[in-house]
């Protein structure tokens, strides 16, 4: 029933377990970064797979589930912290279902699934939103915060306003599913 | 502004009464819901909404540690998390631990760190407007006794719980906190036997409960006593008709509040001298702290930012809802706080079909739109959906069936708006010109749901959904050309879903919004009365009949299409 959201198909790069990558995004370190498959990336999206835990041996520094999306111009960094006087990046890990809105900044921890962030947001580092919740737009969440499950944030910084429905889940699990089928290329 | 279809729930409307109020009235709006926060009783075969259901406690939990508080401990714990958790007083985000900086912190390490080598003096840092607790005074020193211990975190933990302990003391300590418990503790006795004895008392010729009559004649007394304003003749000449009458069960010791009520106004901050002072001297109005910084403090408390604690934070509860008449549970979350699986969850988006509703004109400008444009913006839509006043548009309904059988639709605008609209036309004429709604008559089916829909959509919907999406525009471009295509009726099946056309008619003085409500009733077989598959219909009537049974559920719903411009005679001039 909804339109298509079209895309020219020059710029989208789309891999075998269907993700879309735009080219004109910019991905930083792709070794370190995981797409669980059908997460579209949209252009103008940094994703800074390149800030890894020192060490030896491999990383994963940026893990997506599926159905994901990452808005046009939004930011993925990993956070980072002094501990023990080491200077150190951490993993950031999303789950499955998570919309993520246009030019937001994300350096949260966990991302459960089935979460919408919205647009023009600042999730601060070592952020942890559980499953289902809810970031409306403009919303700026200060390091450290725990975001409860089914819950909605709103504001600066951002609070909890109201309990989701019980039915979030189904909602989120079909809207990210239409989006991404929405989502066709457009030849030209 | 996308349209918008939302739900009745027949809970605000009386028993007798089941039809919804006109749309076009503010207060409808309490009435309706969207699908999916509704819920759905099957013993009733009734709707449910948030406002009807009533709700029990399930469950407490912090929302910032996320621990489950057992509910024995939420009351002692005045319903604040008792753990490590602070909100600040000033913005209410989480408060975080922090060590002080280094004495050496020339090489610029932030001070925000959890290192090992954390200097003594620790505090609660504000991540978001940068409050500290040391500005209030509320540091933290190592205890002598652990200065070896190389594990300051749970040393300073220990600390912070021990703060929490201070924080709630400090607010039960509170003059007002403890006299409010004196006070419960002084009637809890006299309470109780009166309550006792008002059992067996027999009712007295009195208008007014006695044992509630002597209980605030007692309190009256306290208060003209204490309170100097108070005129004493009232409450006591009360209390003593009442003392008259029932003088076995009226011995009641007298109150001593625990000091003088002068000595109260000045411990708290009501309006005196050094709050006018304060006032006076006050520079910049943050100095003052906001309502919304005090007003979760459980006693009044002083004016002044400077004088804020770190607060607690309180307790979020998960909750289980019951049908309101039948008393049937509707949602029961699981037990682990952090879940959002529910063992019972009868939601109505399980039951009743589910309806988006589409203006072609605008998904046309939508498609043709350049692919850079792929959020629409909300600006462009508020041009793009409108609909000018004195035209006809068409539109779509797409219905979704949730239930495992067919069912047949029927469709149909709620007679009583048409009425409604004349009738408030009648003296405000020029303002609300109705419009017309046409739907298809006759009633359609829409097809059964299958699970397997939701699961291949991936790979064979792409290409049945391009030929839908092409079918789709090419339409609109017809309509945009010639507007004399089929509008109303089935316009196309798929799946579990049909859409539907329907067509209205704005007049030419119309303002406001497109809004209408319309009465949906649909027809299922319930053949096989399976427990896993009861949903479909009332179990109990299920139960008993055995064989294929057709039966139809009917609810209201609003249509809002979308706002109505003005007629601009440069934009149509062929009208």
């Amino acid at each position: 029933m909804d339109a298509p959201v079209y895309y020219s198909k020059a710029e989208f790069i789309e891999t075998d377990t269907g993700n879309k990558v735009s080219r004109r995004a910019t991905i930083a370190g792709p070794q370190n970064i995981i797409l669980g498959g059908k997460t579209i990336i949209s252009s103008g999206a940094i994703i800074r797979g390149d800030l890894r835990r020192t060490g030896p041996g491999h990383a994963v520094v940026i893990s997506l589930g599926r159905y994901c999306l990452v808005g046009e111009g939004c930011v993925m960094r990993p956070p980072y912290k002094t501990y023990r006087g080491n200077f150190n990046y951490y993993p950031m890990k999303i789950g499955d279902y998570v919309h993520i809105g246009a030019n937001s900044v994300v350096e949260a921890a966990t991302i459960g699934n089935h979460v919408v962030i919205g647009k023009n947001c600042v999730i601060g580092k070592f952020t942890i939103i559980k499953d289902c919740a809810h970031v409306a737009d403009n919303t700026v969440i200060p390091p450290n915060t725990v975001i409860p499950a089914l819950a909605l944030f709103v504001g600066s910084p951002g609070r909890f306003v109201e309990d989701l429905p019980e039915s979030t889940q189904e909602m989120v699990e079909s809207q990210t599913k239409q989006y991404y089928s929405r989502f066709q290329p457009l030849e030209r | 502004m996308a349209p918008t279809i939302h739900y009745y729930c027949p809970c605000q409307s009386g028993e007798s009464v089941q039809m919804p109020p006109p749309p076009h009235m503010a207060s409808s709006s309490a009435s309706f819901h969207p699908l999916h926060s509704l819920f759905f009783c099957e013993e009733c075969d009734a709707v449910r909404c948030n406002r009807c259901v009533s709700i029990e406690v399930s469950g407490y939990y912090c929302p910032n540690c996320l621990f489950e508080v057992p509910s024995a401990s939420v009351r002692a714990e005045k319903n604040r998390c008792a753990r490590n958790c602070f909100s600040c007083p000033i913005c209410r985000s989480t408060l975080q631990v922090v060590a002080s900086d280094p004495p050496d912190g020339g090489d610029g390490r932030p001070s925000v760190s959890l290192s090992n080598v954390g200097e003594p003096p620790f505090f609660l840092y504000c991540n978001h407007c940068r409050w500290d607790s040391a500005e209030v005074g509320i540091t933290f020193e190592k205890p002598t006794g652990l200065a070896g211990t190389p594990l300051p975190l749970p040393i300073s933990l220990h600390l912070i719980i021990y703060l929490t302990a201070q924080l709630q003391k400090f607010e039960d300590s509170a003059p007002e906190s403890l006299e409010f418990e004196r006070l419960k503790e002084h009637f809890e006795p006299f309470l109780r036997t009166s309550s006792l004895s008002s059992l067996s008392h027999v009712p007295s010729t009195s208008s007014h409960h006695l044992p509630t009559s002597s209980a605030t004649a007692a309190a009256s007394a306290a208060l003209a006593r204490d309170v100097p304003g108070v005129g004493k003749y009232n409450p006591l000449t009360r209390s003593r008709v009442g003392r008259d009458r029932t003088a076995n069960k009226d011995e009641m010791p007298e109150y001593k509040s625990r000091m003088e009520i002068s000595i109260l106004g000045q411990l708290g901050s009501e309006g005196d001298g050094s709050d006018v002072e304060a006032l006076r001297r006050m520079e910049i109005a943050e100095e003052i702290a906001s309502l919304e910084q005090r007003w979760g403090n459980s006693w009044t408390t002083s004016l002044r930012t400077s004088d804020l604690r770190p607060l607690r934070i309180p307790l979020h509860s998960k909750v289980s809802k019951r049908c309101p008449t039948c008393r049937h549970i509707l949602i029961k979350p699981e037990q682990k706080a952090q879940s959002v699986r529910y063992k019972i969850k009868l939601v109505a988006a399980n039951y009743l079909p589910a309806m988006t509703a589409a203006l072609p004109h605008t998904q046309g400008a939508d498609a043709t739109r350049r692919p850079q444009a792929k959020v629409p913006s909300a600006s462009d839509d508020r041009n793009a959906g409108a609909m000018t006043a004195g035209k006809s548009y068409p539109f779509h309904l797409a219905l979704t069936n949730p239930l495992y059988d067919p069912i047949q639709v029927r469709l149909s605008v709620q007679r009583m708006h048409v009425t409604a609209v004349t009738d408030s036309t009648a003296p405000e004429k020029a303002r609300r010109t109705p419009f017309a709604v046409s739907l298809p008559t006759s009633s359609f089916p829409v097809a059964a749901f299958a699970e397997a829909w939701e699961y291949d959509d991936d790979d064979e919907m792409f290409g049945l959904e391009d030929d839908e999406l092409g079918l789709e525009m090419g339409r609109t471009r017809d309509k945009d050309g010639k507007g004399k295509v089929k509008t109303v009726g089935v316009l196309e099946k798929r799946a579990n879903v049909t859409v539907v056309g329907g067509e209205v008619v704005i007049g030419k003085e119309a303002r406001g919004h497109v809004k209408f409500n319309m009465l949906v009733s649909y027809t299922y077989r319930s053949d096989d009365p399976l427990p896993s598959e009861d949903g479909v219909g009332t179990p109990s009537r299920a139960a008993v009949a055995k064989t294929p049974e057709v039966k139809t559920f009917t609810f209201y719903t609003v249509v809002d299409l979308g706002p109505i411009l003005p007629r601009e005679e440069k934009v149509d001039p062929d009208i």
